[in-house]
């Protein structure tokens, strides 16, 4: 018998693994009535950006689809939009729209903050209430979509958590679903053995090219990247360059073949494995994939980061003994016992997917519980 | 003793997953075996050089080029930045860095 999840249905044909409402700022100066209505109802998610105002072009276009992408995400049944005025605001509102779900919106002016809180806060209380008689329903594995991420990493995690995740996510894709891998600065030096597992030439180069304009445009900068990738803590826990880290964290995306190349926070059209061309930084990679309609995010950490998305419930995963010591509180899954007892990655990682399927039925994330949660959309261009 | 693993027949590095004092042997496991003697104090998950090589040579591990000698390696010493370096994205150098 296949295996399915506990998960809620969505209109458009999509399932959420959690059923909030989203409280979405559409710029930076809307961010504190965007906190203070999340906060006064239970039930929603505050989901806060930078900039926005001044941006335009690219960055622009990024800003409008990553807000309307984590609008549109399934965990999230209903949204409201916290605007500074109506032109902006309806940008993100009509990229929502098409999903069927609830979308509304209060802005800052003419009435001021107070106004905009008291009335958002009515709106998102009708939202919670209705989104609250909804119930989970047992869904196929075809309908989930999973981020892959590695964050605070060291030699462990090329070697214990990431091929942990990469066994789940052959799993997951045999079971019909989706896995979408990332952080393009972190092919440096594994692109030749990645690139292999292009489906065919096209898919190949994009994955490629990607990869090579990013380098292209550091080396163009005339610097050194040495020290902000490998980081200082990746350097402390004994990764020494990031080709080093690079071959350790492709890991994470298994052995399945790559079906297609991602622009930063769009949603994959191919099941199976596909990449996405986005900054590796963990708070701006895990918005892309949360844009880009995953559910859920599983991240291999070795000496250990803590954050966890907003709307994607984000999985933590390590196998280094002394982090999950000290930072026990931050770690969802313990992948330990292939160093402490020569366990070999399969049955480790089929545990995790096990772990999986309960956490897309509800279970929560360590990030989730804490609040340990952070949303960042990538700015690439200067604003005017 | 402290354990390290050999992830390729053709590495000369191996990753310590005990921490290991000078003059202390390690226990080499996965694709080569028997044991090498650590030259200096090596971290958890650091390095150790299981092959003499070349100051430029190429280091590697998993079987691949994960950077090249700045200085020349001795069987048991620590391999680390102070040794190694990248050869990728690197502005601060000619071509890119790349030979």
């Amino acid at each position: 018998m296949s295996r399915t999840f506990l998960g809620y249905p969505r209109e458009d044909g999509t399932v959420g693994i959690r059923n909030w409402v989203a409280v979405v700022s559409i710029m930076d100066n809307c961010n504190p009535v965007t906190r203070a209505i999340a906060h006064a109802v239970d039930g929603t998610i505050p989901v806060t950006t930078l900039f926005v105002r001044g941006q335009y072009g690219r960055d622009l276009q990024i800003a409008y689809d990553s807000l309307a992408g984590m609008g549109r995400n399934p965990n999230i049944a209903a949204v409201l939009l916290v605007g500074l005025e109506e032109q902006t605001t309806e940008e993100v509102a009509r990229r929502i729209r098409p999903t069927g779900k609830p979308v509304e919106a209060v802005h800052l002016q003419p009435d001021g903050t107070i106004n905009a809180i008291a009335e958002g806060t009515r709106r998102a209380a009708r939202m919670a209430i209705r989104a609250s008689g909804l119930r989970r329903v047992a869904c196929p594995m075809s309908s989930l979509v999973v981020g892959v991420e590695c964050g605070g990493s060291d030699t462990t995690s090329g070697l214990t958590c990431n091929p942990t995740i990469g066994r789940m996510a052959d799993r997951l894709i045999d079971d019909g679903g989706t896995v979408i891998i990332s952080e393009t600065s972190e092919f440096f030096g594994a692109e030749h053995l990645f690139a292999r597992r292009a489906e065919d030439p096209a898919v190949a180069k994009a994955f490629v090219d990607a990869v090579t304009r990013l380098e292209r445009e550091a080396i163009a900068r005339g610097m050194d990247i040495r020290g902000t990738n490998p980081t200082p803590d990746n350097i402390r826990g004994g990764l020494s360059t990031i080709e080093e880290k690079a071959l350790g964290a492709m890991a994470k995306a298994g052995t399945r073949p790559l079906r297609g190349v991602l622009g930063y926070g769009e949603a994959p059209k191919a099941k199976g494995l596909n990449f996405m061309d986005a900054p590796a930084p963990a708070v701006e990679n895990l918005t892309a994939f949360a844009a880009g309609g995953c559910q859920m995010i599983f991240f291999g950490t070795g000496v250990g980061n803590p954050i966890g998305n907003m709307v994607a419930p984000t999985v933590k995963v390590s196998g280094n003994v002394n982090t999950l010591r000290t930072m026990a509180d931050n770690v969802d899954f313990d992948a330990s016992e292939i160093f402490e007892r020569g366990a070999s990655v399969a049955p480790v990682g089929d545990r995790l997917y096990d772990y999986a399927i309960e956490v897309a039925s509800g279970t929560r994330t360590t990030s989730e519980v804490l609040d340990v949660r952070e949303t960042a959309i990538s700015r690439f261009e200067p604003t005017i | 003793m402290p354990r390290a693993i050999v992830l390729d027949g053709k590495d000369n590095v191996a990753t310590l997953i005990d921490p290991g004092r000078t003059g202390e042997r390690c226990a080499l496991q996965g694709e080569a075996g028997g044991e090498t003697v650590l030259l200096q104090d090596v971290p958890f998950g650091h390095k150790v050089c299981i092959r003499a090589t070349a100051v430029g040579a190429d280091v590697l591990k998993y079987g691949q080029v994960i950077g090249r000698a700045s200085a020349a390696l001795r069987v048991g010493e620590h391999v680390h930045v102070h040794n190694v370096e990248s050869a990728r994205g690197r502005g601060d150098r000619p071509k890119g860095g790349e030979r």
